[in-house]
Order: structure tokens, then sequence, then C-alpha cells
């Protein structure tokens, strides 16, 4: 039925927010007429469920308002109230399926409101709320109840996190996906899991549980959503993190703004409101940030998850995944295999019928290898796949793009377990180097570096290269043998080490002793408790840091001159020792600063010290004028970071065809993207003074001013007499001694 | 000058009279929006041409429908059309529909917000017999109640003249049918106002929401309503009822003899005798309960609602004046039905 159109005095007289306001403020004098509403409500609710479905329009007011007025006004009569929720709960969850959509979105804001005002706790919300949203057929209700669920999860968790709740939701939603792993309704589990993970709101293994789950699950749909949340989940999380980080809002401008506009409740409001804000961030700020590990890394048996999604979705001969949503498990296999180290034999032998060129997406397919092999993979496994790359990617005939692929997947694979190739193809492809095709050379070359780095034993003599044949030679680099593990250590003790040995040796320099000496171990390592803590010897450590460039020039000259002034002949007879044992200490040197781990204990001063020393080692790193090699890109890599077809893919465009002007201007474009149009100082520093909102200065409104208002007056001081002049003038310099048409005295 | 000489050109503009021109047709205006269409074939689905005027049957039917009409005028005049037609069929001819088909589409203009549609709705009610109202009474019942607690006093109002007469044609229907004791109760004593011991002191300040009725003495006309509704309930049974007791003995001593008791096995007169067993329905809390003997009803009142009622009787004698003497009404009832005692 059409809703009927309500007349001025229907209105008046059946004035329901009128009521509610009045009962807000005094909710004592009004009981009777709330008594009597709620009375109406019940014999509403009575007509209503003798016939639910057909939706009876009851006159001026309806059931829909007036469980809207009791919603608002309940928490005032918790008494006359106390089965109003549950009423609610039951008409929804009875009669969702055929109610009017109105009164529908009416019970569901309700139910929400009531929560809020404490009338009904969000355990029994969202059990009222959940099994509607993944039984309803209509797609607004889905909508608005997913959005109140979400809303409700993150205000239980606002302050607090609400672990118990959190707990029996994760389960709810385990049940699930586990219930019934044909249908589609695990898909709101993970919408649900994946928003909340993206505002870390849920950390724990138990929703990396459900998303597993998932991605085990028969339906293509919930399989690969689940997939998807392992492969860019966390990526998701990171970006929402940086993006609530960039949110600034300036309190001084707020705070400015008042001073200046008309002064309303709402602006104050506002104003209130941001510095709240920039007060929560601030505290924020001070806390430690939390610990928050990767999906990747929650992954309770990551062996047997792999192994599952292994042969149910990719051997399966069954499965129903299409290339695409093969290629996402595969992705997400092989990264766990890469991470994780796990070994999945049949994975390397379901690549080797993919590996052809006129694969489709077939760079996917290599990223995917490259990532699914790690040091701890037999090299007799991979050897036949990097030999079928060789063959059908590489080769003269070959497309530049195609032996451009094959080669960097031949690298990436290699730098992962280089034991994956042998010497003769090595050495085959290391000769693409000279290709004429661009792209194929910088591939080659890049095999190549590796190759120097972690075997520069395989390569042929010529290729080696200076550093790589020199430290062959001296027998430092051996090759690695399968499954040897390098000895743990502590990032840039080296460092540190050296930094100490070099502070050894000044203050024996000062001390008046060889600087070789071994001075008294234990004096030092008092010093180093006293410097236990990092605050206390901050000071000292600035002062040293001052006295240290001075001390640098002293220890040059003390190196090449002056040496033996100190010291007696001895000290000759020792320097030449000395030089011997040198060549001896160069080798021994890894076994050197191993000791400073094994044999002391490093103060938190030391530590410091590491990480300084560690970033400054890292900044030299990266100076143009530094020796040393930049470092590869392979070594840059995060374990964590995925392995892209782009990257496989590499500088293909190189080996492409020239590109056209177009082409250029928009590559060329692409690194700065921040640049606005062309513009002079002047409209920028304007643009700016709009943006922040500041007026315009005297000149600009003269310079804007209409023409035509000016015109009259331009007109009249043509015909002023000289009298007129006179007085105009005069009037001029007095205002400039007042100060202004308003003048400035007396302020 | 430039841009106002520009400005006075497209005034101009706007207001250029059209050139009419002999012969030609009008111009179009620029505003005109091409309606015609084209269609292969025209279908009429709602057209029935008849040669005959309807039937009366019909039209009852249509005027029936036109209950839900958007304008309340409409609503109006097909009340008193039906109303006249059933008030002027001859005597004992059935009504042109049962009253289970005209009753749904009356329900709702029980809460209908405009007086005349209500005045009209009063009387079509009075014309329908009261056996058929009978059957249907705990249908009429939540609107009725609805009605009485409605924001509106208009409304509430007619809503107790809409119980009195309910209470005239099927008083015993109305006290023991399922929610009907209670509820109403409940419903009579927040029109009143008696809830509570302040709310019914004359002195407290009756804080009451929304417009004053516009026609008469609402609480002398609900305290009329509540006196008939208490005879109804647990008034001493009359002695009319008690001879129709004593005339079912004689009844059963019509039967030859070897009978005995047989009307108890009879067929039952009402249409719902099973009613009290709730088999279909939700189940019922107390005050929806069905109390279905006159016992069970002065159980219940004089537990839950004799103090708050005899409070506001109390105070409304105070007040004196025509609600005075409409409250001395109800205390007689309420004095004969509690001489009478919860019972035989």
């Amino acid at each position: 039925m059409v809703k009927r159109k309500l007349g001025a005095l229907e209105k008046v007289e059946a004035d329901l927010p009128n009521l509610q306001h009045k009962i807000r403020r005094d909710p004592k004098s009004y009981i009777e007429d709330f008594r009597a509403q709620h009375y109406q409500y019940e014999s509403h609710r009575e007509i209503f469920m003798a016939a639910p479905s057909s939706a009876t329009d009851t006159g001026v007011i309806s059931l829909r308002d007036l469980i809207d007025f009791i919603s608002h006004v309940a928490d005032c009569y918790p008494g006359i109230c106390k089965d109003f929720p549950q009423q609610l709960i039951d008409m929804l969850m009875q009669h969702h399926l055929v109610l009017e959509t109105e009164l529908r979105e009416k019970l569901v804001g309700s139910l929400v409101l009531l929560k809020k005002k404490d009338l009904v706790d969000s355990a029994t919300l969202l059990h009222t709320l959940f099994p509607i949203l993944i039984s309803t057929p209509s797609k607004t209700l889905r909508a608005l109840l997913f959005q109140k669920i979400l809303s409700e999860l993150r205000t239980a968790n606002s302050k607090t996190t609400n672990h118990k709740l959190n707990r029996t939701m994760q389960t709810v939603l385990f049940n699930l996906v586990t219930s019934d792993r044909t249908s589609a309704k695990g898909l709101w589990a993970i919408k649900i899991t994946r928003e909340l993970w993206k505002r870390q709101i849920w950390t724990e293994a138990k929703a990396v549980e459900v998303m597993k789950e998932a991605a085990l699950s028969q339906n293509e749909k919930v399989i690969i959503g689940g997939v998807r949340f392992f492969l860019g989940g966390d990526k998701e999380r990171e970006e929402l993190e940086d993006e609530e980080s960039d949110e600034e809002v300036s309190v001084g401008q707020v705070k400015h703004q008042l001073t200046i506009n008309k002064k309303t409740r709402k602006k104050a409001r506002v104003a209130e409101k941001a510095i709240k804000a920039v007060r929560n961030k601030e505290r924020k700020k001070g806390n430690p940030a939390p610990l928050n590990f990767s999906a990747l890394h929650l992954l309770h048996d990551p062996q047997g998850f792999a192994d599952n999604m292994f042969f149910k979705h990719l051997q399966n001969g069954k499965s129903k995944l299409k290339l695409e949503q093969k290629l996402q498990v595969l992705q997400l296999v092989s990264r766990l295999v890469g991470l994780h180290k796990l070994h999945i034999m049949p994975l390397y032998s379901y690549f080797q019928k993919f590996l052809t060129p006129r694969q489709p997406s077939v760079t996917s397919f290599l990223a995917s290898l490259a990532q699914a092999s790690h040091d701890l993979v037999p090299p007799d496994v991979l050897e036949p796949l990097v030999q079928k790359i060789a063959n059908e990617f590489v080769s003269e005939a070959s497309a530049g793009e195609v032996a451009t692929a094959g080669l960097n997947a031949i690298r990436e694979i290699c730098a992962r377990q280089p034991l994956a190739i042998d010497e003769t193809l090595l050495q085959d492809l290391v000769m693409y180097k000279k290709s004429k095709d661009k792209g194929v050379m910088m591939a080659s070359k890049g095999l190549l570096s590796l190759y120097r780095d972690v075997g520069a034993q395989m390569l042929k003599k010529r290729d080696r290269g200076k550093e790589a044949a020199m430290s062959l030679r001296a027998g430092e680099r051996q090759e690695r043998r399968y499954g040897e593990q390098a000895a743990g250590e502590i990032e840039g003790l080296e460092l540190l080490a050296k930094w100490k040995d070099d502070e050894r040796r000044k203050r024996n320099i000062e001390n008046g002793l060889p600087s070789d000496a071994e001075d008294n171990e234990e004096e030092n390592d008092e010093a180093d408790w006293a410097a236990w803590n990092v605050e206390d010897d901050d000071d000292s450590d600035v002062d040293g840091e001052w006295i240290n460039v001075e001390e640098d020039v002293d220890i040059v000259l003390s190196d090449s001159e002056d040496e033996g002034k100190p010291a007696s002949k001895k000290a000759k007879q020792e320097e030449e020792a000395k030089k011997d044992t040198e060549k001896a200490a160069e080798a021994d040197k890894p076994i050197d600063f191993m000791k400073l781990a094994t044999t002391r204990i490093l103060t938190p001063a030391d530590l410091a010290k590491l990480t300084e020393l560690r970033a400054q080692a890292a900044a030299d790193a990266t100076l143009p004028g530094n020796k040393g090699r930049v470092a590869a890109p392979w070594t840059s890599r995060h374990t964590d970071d995925p392995l892209t077809a782009g990257e496989i893919e590499g500088l293909a465009a190189l080996s492409a065809a020239k590109a056209t002007r177009e082409e250029r201007i928009a590559h060329a474009k692409e690194g700065k993207t921040d640049r606005s149009e062309h513009m002079s100082k002047e409209a920028r520093r304007k643009e700016r003074k709009e943006e922040q909102g500041k007026s315009t200065t005297n000149k600009e409104k003269a310079r804007k001013k209409n023409f035509l208002m000016t015109l009259g007056k331009a007109r009249s001081k043509n015909k002023r007499s000289l009298v007129e002049t006179r007085a105009v003038l005069r009037a001029h310099v007095d205002r400039g001694k007042r100060g202004g048409r308003r003048g400035n005295v007396g302020q | 000058m430039g841009s106002s000489s520009k400005r006075k050109k497209d005034k101009q503009k706007d207001f250029q009279k059209p050139k009419l021109k002999v012969g030609k047709t009008k111009a179009k205006p620029d505003n005109y929006t091409d309606t015609s269409f084209k269609s292969k074939s025209i279908v009429l689905t709602q057209q029935s041409l008849h040669l005959a005027a309807p039937t009366s049957n019909a039209t009852f039917t249509h005027n029936l429908s036109l209950l839900s009409a958007k304008s309340d005028s409409q609503r109006r005049d097909s009340l008193a059309y039906l109303t006249t037609t059933i008030s002027s069929r001859p005597v004992n001819s059935p009504l042109p529909q049962p009253v289970s088909v005209i009753l749904p589409s009356l329900l709702p203009l029980i809460l209908d917000g405009t007086t005349s549609v209500r005045t009209q709705l009063l009387k079509l009610l009075r014309t329908l017999p009261p056996g058929d109202v009978e059957d249907h009474v705990a249908q009429l019942l939540p609107y009725v109640r609805a009605g009485m607690t409605h924001l509106a006093a208009d409304i509430r109002s007619s809503a107790v003249e809409i119980l009195s007469w309910m209470i005239e044609a099927a008083g015993e229907s109305t006290v023991s049918c399922a929610g009907g004791w209670i509820k109403t109760l409940n419903c009579f004593l927040s029109v009143l106002g008696w809830h509570t011991e302040e709310s019914s002191r004359w002195s407290s300040s009756r804080a009451s929401f929304g417009k004053a009725g516009s026609q008469g003495k609402p609480m002398v006309k609900t305290l009329g309503a509540l006196a008939g509704f208490l005879d109804a309930g647990i008034g001493k049974p009359s002695i009319g009822g008690v001879d129709n007791e004593i005339s079912g003995e004689d009844e059963s001593a019509d039967w030859p003899f070897p009978l005995c008791q047989t009307a108890q096995h009879m067929i039952s007169d009402s249409s719902t005798p099973f009613a009290y067993l709730n088999l279909f329905g939700k189940p019922r809390d107390e005050e929806g309960e069905m109390y279905e003997t006159r016992e069970d009803r002065y159980r219940v009142f004089s537990t839950l609602f004799h103090p708050a009622i005899e409070r506001g009787l109390k105070s409304a004698r105070e007040e004196g004046g025509e609600l005075g003497r409409a409250s001395s009404g109800v205390s007689k009832v309420l004095k004969e039905a509690i001489a009478y005692g919860p019972g035989p």
C-alpha cells in the first residue's frame, strides 16, 4: 500500500519526536505517556505478529515509528522496556524474510542503538545479526548488516581488546567456514576477517586459522578469498596504517580560524575534536609499536597447509579453478615453501609442463618457481627445471623478452639455491653478456655478478673479476655445500669489534703504551660495566666523539713516524713481528669478532653503538664515491616480500622496439608525480594562500575590483579643481600620520 | 558601456514577443516536451464494459476496496455507502459479504487520522449483526487497544466508543478472548492515568502530552466504557444467564430417556471452541492469556487492578462534577462485583 500523506494537523497530534524530546528531558513526568505508547507498541506488535508478511498500514503511526521512539528512550524506563530488545530480536530473526524493507532496517538500527545504550550486550547483538547476514537474500540488508557488524566489532575493541568477544566471533566464523565447505557463505567470514585484519583489530593466529580453512574450502570464491588474504592482507594493513598516519590536523590552524570566524557551537566542537585527535595521536606515539606478525608467519603447521593446498587445488585433476586462480594458489604455495623452507617435491615436477614461452602468463609461473626454491631444495630436483628454462627460453633464436625472462628466472632460482645449475650451462648463459639486446645483456650480467658472489669457481677464469679471483686464490671463499648453514652472527658485530679495537689503540697511545699492547682487560671491562646504561654515558659519549676527531690525526702521525718515540727499541722489534702477524690476523678476523660475541656480554651501550655503526655503514654504502659495489638487489630483498612476474620480465622493456615519443614522455613523467603545471612564483604563492584559507591583501583586492566600480572615481579625478586635489593630498598625508582610516590610537 | 549593454540585450531576448503569422501553426514553446508515442496496439487490462449496471453486490465489493483509498473523503463516502447498504437490506437476509471479509478492511480505519471517517466507521459497526461480531472480537481488540493508547486524543476517544459498542454487542467474548482482560484493563488505566499512585492524584500535574480532544469529555466517556467493561467481566451474572443455565439443563431434559448430558457432546455453537488450548498460536504470557470464567477474571482483577482502580475512583470522586458522577457509575459496578465475591 502506498504511504498516506500526512496532513499538518495529524503530524501535530501524533508527534512522537516531540514526546521523545520531552521524555529525554524529564523522564519521570512523562512516564504515563510513555506507558501509553508502550501499550500501543504492544498492540501494534500483536497486529503485526498476526500477519507479519502483509504490511498493513495502520493510520497515522506505524510500528516502525513506535519502535524507533521506544528504542530512543528505552534507557529512561528500563523496567517497562525490559522485554523490548528480546522482542525486536525475535521479530527480526523469525520474520526477516518477509518483513517490509524499511521496518527491517529500522529493527536493525534500533538493535544497534540499544547496544549503544547498553540494553543489549554485543555478543547477543552479533549472534542476532550474523545469522541473518548469512541467510538473507536481500542485498541491501546484507550491506547494512555487514557494516553494523563491523562497526560493532570495532567499537567493542576500541578501548581495549575485547578478547572474549573476538574469540567467540572467530569461533563462529571458523565454524561457518568449516561446516559446509562447498557453500559460498564462507565469503562473509573472509570479508569480516580481512576487514578486521586490515584495521589491526584482529592480529591473532585464530583469525589466520579462519583464513586457512577458507583457502582449503571447495568453493572457488572462498578459496580465492582466502588465498588473496594471505598474498595481500598484510600489505593492505600496512598501507592503511600509513594512510592513517598521513592524516594531519593542524591544531594551530583550527584555533586560528576559531578566533576569526563566527563562533558557533559546531565550530567549537570541531576544534575540540581536532585537539582531542591530536592528543590521542601523541599518546599513541609514546606507546611502543604493536608487534604485528604477518599472516604467513602466524600459520600453524605451514607444511601441512601448503601440502593440502597443492594436492587439493593444483595437483588434483578435479579442481575447477581457472588458470588465473590457479596461479594465485601457486603463488601462495610457493611463497610458503620459500618462506618456511618447506619440502613439497611434487611441486617442482608440476612446474615442468608450464615452462614454455607459449604458456599464458609464464612469467608468473617462473616467479613462483623462483619463490619456491630455497637452499634446502635438493639441487637435482631443480636442475632439470633450470635446464628446461635454458633450453626453452634462452637461445640466440628466441626473442629478447623471452630470453630476458628466462635468464632472470634462472638468476632468481640460483640466488636461492646456487647449486641448481651446472658449470657448463652457467658458462654458456654468461656468454650472453655480449648480446646485442640490452635486456638480455643486463640479465646475463646479473647472473654473472651473482655467481661472482656465491660460486666464483664455477665461472671461467676471465669472468671471475678481480675481487672474486683474489679471494679464491687466498682460499677465503669456499663453495657452500648442500644444506650447509652459515654460522649465526650478530649483524654488524665486526664493525663493533673494529671500533673497539680502534678505541683500545687510542687509549693505549694516550697512556703511552704501544698501540698494539694487550692492555689490562679487567680495567676495560670495568669501564664497560660502568657504562652499562646508555643514558648514563650520553654526555661522555658526545665528548668522546669530539675528542675522536682530533685524535684521528694523532693516530696517523704516530703510525707513520713517531711510533717508536714512547717505546724503546724493543717496540721496533715488536713492530716487525706485528707485520708478520697482521696477515694471519686478516684470516683470523671472523673468528676474532665472533670472540667478542662469545666471550663478553654486550652492554646496552654497546648495542646502541652497534646500531649507530650499522646505520653509518649503510649510509656509507650508498655514497657515490664508494669503492664497494652497490649491494645486489637479491641481497636487499626482505624474505617476506613476494617475487613478482614484473621482476622476472625485468628490463624486457629495453629489448622491445624503440618506444614512441608519447611513451617516452609518459615514462619520464612516471617518476615525477607531484609536479603540477607550470606557474609563476606569485601565482603559486597565491594558490597556497587560498588553500590555507587566508585573506587577500588590499592590493589584491584593488586589482580584482570590478572595472565599472572604479570608473566613476577615475572620471571625477580628472575633473578635480586644484583646491580639491590639495585637500585630497593633505588628507592622504594626514591619514598616513594617523595610521590608517581608523587610526591605531587608543587601541 | 560594454557589459551593461550586453546585459540589456540579454534581457530583451528574454521578453521578446513571438511573432505570430496568419495561416501558420503557433510556434512550440522552448520547454515543449514531445509526449506523443507510437504503439502497434493498445491493451486495456482493467477495462470491463458492461451494458447492465453493476450489481449491488459488485458495488459493495468495490466500495469495500475503496476503504484503503488515499483521500479521506473517499474513505468516508465508501463507509457511508456500506452502512446504508447493510442497514437497508431486507430483514433477516444475509450480509452482501460475510463479516470475516468486511472486517479486515475496516480494522485499520479504527486508527484513521480523520475524525469523520472514524465516526462513520462506528456507525457501520453498529449496523453489523452482533452475533457475527462475537467471533471476530479477538481481531478487533488489538486495534481498539492501539487506538486507546494513541497519541491523538480524538482517536483515543473514538476507540473507547468502539470498545463500548463491542461490550454491548459481545460483552462476554470481549472480556474472555486472548489478552482481552488484562491488556485492555491496562489500556484503561493508562488512558485514565491511574497506573501509579502519584499520577492518579487529582492535584498531580498531569503533564499529559498531545492535544486535548476536540470533542467532549473523554474522561467521562472512558469511565462509562470502563463501567460497562467491568460489568461484563466481573459483574454479577445476570438472571438471564442463570436462566440460560437452567434452561440448558432443561434442554438436556428434552432428550429422550437413555440420552443424558448429550448437549455436552454436540458440536459447539461458537466458531472456535478450542481456542483456549492455543494449539497453533504462540505461547501466551500472563497478559495475553484467556480468562474465560468470571472466577479467573475476578482473581486477576483483585490482585492486579483493584487497588489502582479504587485509588483512581477516589480521586475522580474528589474531583466532582461530571467526572465524579461518571465515577460513581463505575463504583457501583465495582461494589456489586465485590459483594458477589469470587463467585458461587
